[in-house]
């Protein structure tokens, strides 16, 4: 199996940890992994503020460094860029990109949605000693129905227990939303305290998710109020053989 | 501007903003069904049929069963009485029980009959005779009501057929009568049954009146009854 | 509209977060209690999304056969193109009738009309009988939440309120409050001599109305006054009685977690016969004020699908922290934020539009299916194609966007400034972000650094 990796600007500049993570996991499943250095963002940015040109512009380019590839799948570390890929159909008006925009979303999988449904595995062979939870990214829970897949891989890692996050739990938005969180920062911390107060119940050595974006949000709240728990992406934890 | 200037213009305006604009297909995102289903003659199948099939028929017995079962859910009271005999001594005891003093009947037969021996117990008012404020003093209505469903404990009050609508709601005491032959199943089967035509106003009643707009906390009877009793009357 | 400053307002009061928190959480929880009774709860909510959909599509047709057989039945059907409108035909029916005493049951559409203002200037003053708008009237303020308007007040400023305008001992025991409502009220409902409410369905095949509600003063509002005027927004209309049904399923127990609520009224015409218990007069006022406007486009048409049962509003992280009052308008919340700016305009609202993580919740409990975050998502990039907002603050946003663009196009020289940025430590002046999260640096080397460096090998580090 061959597969192309959909790194994103974020894990690609932020937290490569989760890119390299991936490229991991997938190799340890026997993949062969390649990567299109031509590709740069999705243009989910973009498109969420409301600048379509520029978010088609990107969506085109992105299409096209896809289409070249003949791997097998295209696999991304982020719920919310593989749902924008997956939304790409929708920016275009002509058909004959809608096909093609079509084409490339099939072939396109969130990590964990990818490994346990189209890989049919849950053990990767990973261990990572701890007590950890999960924060359901919102893109990959109600976009792309991710929910079970990642509970499924980390409950299968030797030395993790997991445990479900307290109200108002493991689906409620972290409050990043893109620029909501520097154009409305008083409530998009204020949710956010919501999210770190429960993880703080929850007694746990790590929080994990699928998107850095949430990750970012999570971990930089965590920091600031001075807590011991770590933000962790999916990969890291699934490639760990520590 | 004048109504029908005005009409002329919303439905213009209508009919201007739903032609096509060329707009691509499907680019709306979670709007179900790109074509446009065309004028509609049939709806799309009856929402009744479906609810009543994913739950299967009910006897008898246990339409009535639901039906009490959720009336007390609701809050609602209910006394289940064979004959009009043991109608009447249920009302007289859920009228003394209440402390009652004022009671106005419908014009409904039954109830002219079940309250017709109670004269000298209770003071009674004749509906068509009360006043505003009268009518406002009083303590109990007493009413049949033409249906009800068991689905949510609902009683249907159909004004074609009996003068329920202030009985039913002013006075903080509601009395309904209602034969267990007319309990249906589902809010479908309540809404096909009503003769929609001839009534200016149908009322559902599901239990008593009440509010949760201070605090979330519930407070039973605020503008309508505080009790209702529904008197259920098996096959006379 | 400040819809930044209010949000910061409603942010800094701990009492009436810690009520959003508990009626967004305790409203949530029975919301999931109510719906898991439903055996069908998906089809259900695709049925009414279906039934909106086609009487949209025919909005035209619909209306007018609502109006029709509304009118023979004995009804009088008005036409209002917006508030101003609707105001003076109220205004002018109560005139005509003589109406002194004018008692109001729940109507959002009356506050979107502003008809109390109208009213008052002509020198009615209308009375809110449901109990929550009495409360936030009496205090000469807005309501804060589409089903438990005064959900921000708490008993004791509410029994502070009642002692200074109802002359009551003060009192924290709900029950009693509650009871010094209904008295006081009574005495409206006796006199009054006009009933306004609003509309939750209005069915075409049969000219009928229903009215939704639990306290009982709807009924009381629309059975014991002359005259009875109804208004209804255009987009109301539902075309056929059994239609009711799946709606009469879907909202209660989105909005309240009921099966269903004390009571509905279904009103058609006028009396049958002189001796008939209910208004003399039945008027219904059909309102656009820029609803047909919204037919334009498969996304904003699905705006008109609501049914107004304030699901969204608890299903809402951004409504749980700040509540009603900060969107300025009448409809708070996810559906505010994509109502408000099309029936008043963008340039009145632009803020709202972007008040939203996108997460989506609100689109998983709207018992109708209406894709939110997809409004969202028009509006913004609407706002953005209008190029509406100057000022320093959206003029280095477009540059910023132009910026990224332009890098995002080019990956060596993306490749090149992010290396730059590392090497020179260069931090974005993100003070928005770091007065409260700390911000993740730049990894010592991006992925694509460890690609080149060793990780494209099989099997290599």
């Amino acid at each position: 199996m061959r597969v192309s990796l959909f790194v994103t600007c974020l894990a690609d500049q932020l937290w490569p940890a989760a890119a390299r993570g991936a490229v991991q996991v997938l190799r340890r499943m026997g993949c062969a992994v390649e990567f299109d250095e031509r590709q740069t963002c999705c243009g989910q940015p973009a498109f969420n503020t409301g600048y379509r040109p520029e978010a088609c512009a990107l969506a085109r380019r992105l299409i096209e460094i896809f289409e070249s590839s003949d791997a097998d799948a295209i696999v991304s570390p982020s719920g919310s860029c593989t749902a924008m890929l997956h939304h790409y159909e929708q920016l275009f008006e002509d058909p004959g990109w809608r096909a093609r925009a079509r084409a490339v979303a099939e072939r396109t999988h969130e990590l964990s949605a990818f490994l346990v449904n189209r890989l049919g595995v849950d053990d990767v062979g990973a261990s990572f000693r701890g007590r950890l939870t999960w924060h359901d990214a919102c893109h990959g829970l109600r976009d792309l129905k991710i929910k079970d897949e990642p509970r499924r891989l980390l409950r299968r890692v030797r030395g993790v227990e997991l445990v479900e996050l307290p109200p108002p739990g493991a689906e409620t938005c972290c409050g990043f939303g893109g620029t909501f969180s520097v154009k409305y920062p008083e409530i998009s911390v204020a949710i956010l305290d919501e999210k770190v107060d429960a993880i703080d119940r929850a007694g746990v050595d790590a929080v994990v998710s699928g998107d850095a974006s949430c990750l970012m949000q999570i971990g930089g709240r965590l920091s600031r109020r001075g807590s011991a728990v770590r933000a962790l992406h999916l990969a890291e934890v699934l490639a760990s053989t520590a | 501007m004048r109504s029908e200037d005005a009409r002329r213009e919303i439905l213009s305006a209508i009919r201007e903003n739903l032609k096509p604009r060329g707009i691509a297909p499907g680019s709306a995102v979670g709007s179900t069904g790109s074509a446009d289903p065309g004028p509609a003659t049939e709806g799309p199948q009856s929402p009744r049929k479906s609810f009543r099939a994913a739950r299967g028929s009910k006897e008898r017995g246990d339409v009535v069963s639901s039906f009490t079962e959720r009336l007390a859910a609701d809050g609602a009271q209910c006394t289940v009485v064979r004959g009009e005999a043991e109608a009447a001594g249920a009302l007289a005891g859920i009228l003394s029980g209440a402390g009652a003093r004022r009671v106005v009947g419908s014009d409904a037969p039954l109830v002219q009959r079940l309250l017709r021996p109670l004269r000298d117990r209770f003071e009674m008012a004749a509906l068509d005779r009360l006043s505003r404020d009268d009518l406002f003093a009083c303590d109990v209505g007493v009413t049949t009501a033409q249906w009800g469903i068991a689905e949510t404990g609902t009683l249907v009050l159909e004004s074609a057929r009996e003068r329920s609508r202030l009985l039913s709601l002013v006075p903080p005491i509601h009395v309904a009568l209602l034969s267990t032959r007319c309990i249906c199943e589902s809010l479908g089967d309540g809404l096909a049954h009503v003769r929609q035509a001839d009534s200016h106003a149908i009322t559902f009643i599901t239990g008593p009146s009440r509010t949760s707009d201070i605090e979330l906390t519930l407070v039973v009877g605020v503008h309508g009854p505080q009790t209702v009793h529904v008197l259920l009357l098996e096959d006379l | 509209m400040s819809f930044d400053r209010d949000a910061r307002a409603a942010l800094a009061d701990g009492q009436l977060r810690g009520a959003l928190r508990h009626a967004t959480t305790l409203f949530g929880e029975r919301r999931r209690a109510a719906i898991a009774e439903v055996p069908d709860w998906e089809g259900a909510r695709d049925r009414a999304r279906a039934i909106k959909d086609e009487t949209l599509l025919h909005l035209d047709r619909y209306l007018e056969q609502f109006a029709a057989n509304a009118e023979r039945a004995g009804a009088q059907v008005h036409w209002a193109r917006d508030a101003a409108q609707a105001c003076d035909i109220i205004a002018g029916i109560a005139a005509r009738r003589g109406a002194r005493t004018v008692v109001k049951s729940k109507s959002m559409a009356t506050e979107e009309i502003r008809l109390n203002a109208a009213l008052a200037a002509r020198g009615i003053a209308p009375v809110e009988t449901d109990l929550g708008e009495y409360i936030v009237q009496l205090a000469g303020e807005e309501p804060s939440h589409i089903v438990v308007p005064a959900i921000h007040k708490t008993k004791g400023q509410i029994a502070a309120l009642f002692a200074e305008k109802l002359g009551m001992e003060p009192s924290d025991d709900v029950a009693k409050l509650a009871a010094a409502a209904r008295q006081a009220l009574r005495r409206r409902f006796a006199e009054a001599d006009l009933g306004v409410s609003g509309v939750n369905f209005a069915v075409a095949e049969t000219g009928t109305i229903l009215i939704l509600e639990n306290e009982g003063n709807a009924r009381l509002t629309t059975s014991l006054p002359r005259t009875h005027v109804a208004l209804m927004g255009i987009e109301k209309v539902i075309p056929r009685f059994a239609d009711l049904e799946v709606f009469l399923r879907l909202l209660p127990r989105s909005g309240t977690g009921q099966a269903l609520t004390a009571y509905q009224s279904l009103l058609t015409g006028t009396k049958r016969h002189p001796a008939d218990e209910g208004p003399e007069e039945f008027h219904i006022v059909l309102l656009d004020n820029g609803r047909s406007r919204m037919l334009a486009s498969p996304v904003t048409r699905q705006t008109l699908a609501c049914i107004r049962c304030g699901a969204c509003l608890n299903a809402c992280p951004v409504y749980r922290q700040i509540g009603g009052h900060a969107y300025g308008s009448v409809y708070p919340g996810p559906i505010g934020a994509v109502l408000t700016p099309q029936l008043l305009g963008m340039g009145e609202s632009a803020e709202l539009p972007y008040a939203s993580s996108l997460c989506g919740a609100c689109r998983d409990v709207c018992p109708v299916k209406i894709d939110i975050p997809a409004v969202l998502l028009h509006l913004r990039a609407q706002a953005v194609a209008r190029g509406g907002s100057t000022g320093t603050r959206a003029l280095l946003e477009r540059l910023a966007f132009a910026s990224y663009a332009a890098v995002m196009a080019r990956p060596r020289l993306f490749g090149w400034l992010m290396a730059c940025a590392r090497r020179l430590h260069i931090v974005p002046p993100l003070g928005a972000w770091t007065k409260w999260r700390d911000l993740r640096p730049l990894a010592p080397r991006s992925f694509r650094d460890e690609w080149r460096a060793g990780l494209r090998h099989e099997g290599g580090r």
